[in-house]
Formats: C-alpha cells, structure tokens, sequence
C-alpha cells in the first residue's frame, strides 16, 4: 500500500501501529500512513478478490497461450 | 574501526559547542556515543531525556537542559532543522564523491511541471486553476447543477415524496407519527433526502475530483508551495496534511492535527479546522448555493481566506513561540489512474454514506422531539433574531440549528431554502460565509474536548460562534452600504 500524501510503501500492520493512541483506531476503517500520519483507504475486499482472481484468470491466459 | 574526525557530520558551530559541552557532563554508561546521546537532547527525545535524567541525577540533567536553552535561544533556526541540513549536506558529499554520472540526465516534463507547482509564482495559478475546475466547475456545475437537480427533482420531488406522503397520509392514522415520516421534517422526506439527493451527490463529485488530486502526487508540492505561508500563521506544511482532510471531514482532521510537533501547532490547527475549513458536504453545498454567481465565489473564497490567515496570525501571536518545520521528499509527479480514483472514490462515499444515513435519520427524529415538545421551535424563535441581524431571512434560523447537529446537516438546509427562492445574492453569500465560519458539528466537538482539553475547546467554541457571526454581521452591512448585488 502506497501513502498518497507522501509515497511511503507499508503494510496494514505498520498501519496499525501508526492509530496508537487514536479513540477512533479500528472503527474509521482508514488506514493511516506511519511516515506522515495520512489517512489512507483501504482497498474494498470485493476490489481484492477481483485483483486476485482476475491476476490468476490473465496469468492462465497466458501459460496456455504460451503452451 | 572507529571513525575519524572527516567521517562525522559537521553541524553548525552553536551546536557542536552545545554537544561539546553535553559531552562533558555525560558520564553514565549509554549503548551509543555520547555525542549521539547530545543529538538526542539537543532534538527533545523524550526517551533519552528520562534517560539521562535517571543516570546522570537531577542536577547535571538540568545543567544540560540549560545547555540545551541557551543553543535553541542562540541558533537562527530551529535544532532539528540544522540537523537534518548538515547530514543532507554530508549526504551529498559523500555521494558526489562515490558516484559518477556519465550524463546529465533531462528534465521530464513531470519534473518540470513538479517544480512549477512548487514555485510561488507558478504553483498558486496552479492552485487556483485545480480549485477553479476541480471545485467551482466540476463540484458546483456538474454535481450540483446536474446530478442534484436531477434527484432533486425528478427523483424525490416528483416521485417519492408525493408518493411517501400519500401512504403515509393513507394508512397512519396519527398525526405525529405521519410527521416523523413524512412531511416537513420527516425521516424520508428530510433525512433520507437530504443524505441522497443533495449531500451524497455533492460530496461524491467532491471525492472525484479529490482522488483525481490524491494519485497524481499533488498534495505533497502543495505542502512544499504553501509552507512559507504556513509559517506566518504560526503552522508549517505538515500542516497541510490536517487541512487537507478537513475539506472530507474536519473531525477525523481534528484527530489527525496530532501528528504535528508542537502543541502551539496543535491548538491552532484545531482552532482553523473549527472556524475556516468547511468539510466536504458543506464544500459541495455552498458550491452549489454559489453556482452560477461566480463573484460570490470570489467573495466567499476571499473572506474564508483572510479570516484563515488573520485569525491563524493572531493566534500565533498569542500562542507561546515554538517554530515549526517541516520538510519532506516529494515522491513523484504521476498521471492519475482512473482505476485508483474510482475504488477511491467509491470507498470514501460508501464510507461517507454508511455514516450520515444514521445520523441524518437521528437528526430528523430529534426534530420531530423537539417539534413535539416544543423545543425545536423555542430554539428556532431564539435564532431568528440572530439570524436577521445578519441580513438572513428568519427561516435560516431552522438551517443553523441543523448546523449545530452537522455542518453538512445545516448546509443542506441553506441549500433548500435557495432552491426555494429565499436569498438574494448578497444573502446567499452571507449565509454561505456565516455557514463556513460557523461552529464545528457535536462530533468535532467532542474530538477537540478529548484532544485539547475542556478549556480550550469551549473557548473555541465560543469564540467561533460570535466570530461567524461577527463575520457575517460585517459583511452584510458592507456589501448592503455599498450597494453590491450578486
């Protein structure tokens, strides 16, 4: 995941880290960057599984086109 | 291999004698070198400092406290920012003299436009074309000028309402439950309306042209453009990062005002989130009350301005001297992914949605209490004088009483008195400015309460109450002397 703010690469566990503190951590469902502090939002899960399985649908593609 | 004198950084004279001297009192044992642990002190390391104040006792700590005063007191700019200099400086040092470039490699035309967006001179035209069309056209014109009109009208007005009322009317026998329902104030005729056809429009185009501004990489040049201005008002660019998500909800910016160094920073970041950032829906909203009126734009987006920085200036007048800084690297310019804006796009009005419905449909239960009980009107009676002495027509009284509840609340309110024919010109900026200005929603409230403490919440609280309407009171009377139409 790519902070829009300030680039920064990081994971949802570093995310985490980042709420520390924060009355709201858990129920905002943003994720904040632990670089510079910007919310940002999480992929949907629907978004996910699209990526997921349209990623193994074009990687099938092409072995069998390969093949 | 223990390192030279070459191989260390150089920092500035002030502060290598500061260090020279916190060297000299450092006797307990630390895992790092002393002269690391002196950076430390120097730079206001909480942990270090309860550190050294356990090994070396109360006295010496304070002796080097001292040490560390009279540096901050005798630098021209803040230890932090010297710090992060000289290793930058020693940084290029050592790569200027490990690698060579063959060729100097061209500007883009990414890096080029990059650094005109950074440049004052270029970077607020800039600024003022993405606020012009990202705002003011594709906000105002196409959200509200289209979609909300069409759901306005052709949806809710001509179908649903009509409909809503006759059932309602048809099979519930009581009065007041037909109220809550419908009507006036109802739960779907209100509520749901006002969540649907006028705020989740305004603020989806809003969240368009925002994700649109998000991927490509702009907000980190604006932070760099506008952190001068930000110094005057006693912030730095980092600052940019609360303001910025203020414009989508200036609770969750309130919250995120944390992350800035000072508490000087905090208390007037908090203070300009309260007063002069209007948060997404209301953004969308007064957009659309000003559509088509674009000297009223001009007007409103010049009183939010000056009272932004006048009120931030004071403020840093006031406010205990601790200068902020900021720096930053800019990661690349990049064209937007129309992929990324979507999902984004979607995921912000979905979570935006999932948390307006339930309180648009409270407020409108609360209404219908106070209807009941005859507080909602008692309140409404105690506004409308205050209303009218800023030049409003007495029925905005109901639209602040909403703005109580939620900025955007009350801002859909305003936006249905227009479209019902209620304001001028002038009184449709007065309303939109006093609306801006106006105090925070219950939930910033209470965010400003837990972070900045009681005292300091309700006294901006207060103060933003009279000042909105101060403000409004002013430009009134200004524009009605001089005879401005709009």
């Amino acid at each position: 995941m790519r902070c829009d703010f300030c680039g920064a690469v990081f994971d949802e566990t570093e995310a985490q880290q980042a709420c520390t503190g924060c009355p709201l951590a858990g129920a905002c469902r943003k994720l904040k960057c632990p670089r510079c502090g910007y919310e940002v939002l999480p992929e949907p899960n629907w978004v996910k599984a699209v990526k997921f399985w349209g990623g193994k649908i074009l990687a099938g593609r092409k072995s069998t086109a390969r093949t | 291999m223990s390192a030279s004198r070459a191989e260390v950084v150089a920092y500035p004279e002030t502060v290598e004698n500061a260090l020279a001297e916190i060297c000299g009192l450092l006797k307990g044992p630390y895992r790092i070198s002393p002269r690391a642990v002196g950076l430390l002190l120097l730079q206001d390391d909480a942990e270090i400092q309860n550190l050294v104040r356990e090994r070396e006792g109360l006295p010496v700590y304070q002796r080097i406290t001292g040490v560390v005063k009279r540096c901050k007191e005798t630098l021209h700019e803040p230890i932090d920012y010297a710090v992060v200099t000289a290793r930058q400086k020693r940084i290029g040092a050592i790569i200027a003299a490990a690698v060579t470039e063959t060729a100097p490699a061209s500007a883009t035309f990414a890096d080029r436009l990059s650094r005109l967006m950074m440049n004052p001179w270029t970077g607020i035209p800039l600024l003022l074309l993405v606020l012009y069309f990202g705002l003011y056209k594709f906000v105002g014109g196409f959200g509200a000028g289209t979609v909300v009109d069409f759901l306005e009208s052709a949806v809710f007005d001509a179908h649903i309402i009509p409909w809503v009322n006759n059932l309602v009317d048809a099979h519930v026998p009581w009065a007041s439950v037909r109220e809550l329902l419908a009507h006036e104030y109802g739960v779907i005729t209100l509520g749901l309306r006002y969540a649907i056809a006028i705020v989740l429009p305004l603020v989806g185009t809003f969240f368009f042209a925002f994700a649109i501004i998000e991927d490509t990489g702009y907000l980190p040049r604006l932070a760099m453009l506008i952190d001068r201005v930000f110094k005057k008002i006693g912030l730095s660019g980092r600052a940019v990062i609360p303001m910025t998500l203020g414009f989508g909800c200036d609770t969750m910016a309130t919250l995120v005002s944390r992350i800035l160094e000072t508490r000087r920073e905090r208390i007037i970041a908090t203070l300009l989130l309260a007063l002069a950032i209007p948060c997404s829906a209301q953004l969308g909203v007064i957009m659309a009350l000003l559509a088509g009126r674009p000297a009223a734009v001009l007007m409103w987006a010049g009183v939010v301005a000056l009272v932004f920085m006048l009120v931030g200036w004071l403020a840093a007048q006031i406010l205990p001297d601790q200068r902020p800084i900021f720096y930053m690297e800019v990661p690349p310019l990049r064209a937007p992914r129309l992929t990324n804006v979507m999902i984004k796009t979607y995921t912000r009005m979905r979570l935006y949605f999932v948390e307006i419905l339930p309180l648009f449909i409270l407020a409108s239960v609360l209404i219908w209490l106070g209807q009941i009980t005859g507080l909602f009107t008692a309140l409404v009676n105690a506004l409308e004088p205050v209303v009218q002495i800023i030049g409003l027509p007495k029925e905005a009284a109901v639209a602040f009483l909403f703005g109580f509840f939620r900025r955007d609340y009350g801002a859909a309110g305003l936006y249905d008195l227009h479209t019902a024919g209620r304001f001028d010109g002038v009184q449709l900026l007065v309303a939109a400015t006093t609306l801006t200005l106006f105090v925070p929603c219950i939930a910033q409230f209470i965010v400003a309460l837990k972070e900045r403490g009681a005292k300091i919440a309700f006294a901006m609280f207060f103060f933003v109450l009279i000042f909105a309407f101060g403000v409004g009171y002013i430009l009134n009377a200004a524009l009605r002397s001089l005879g401005v139409t709009l």
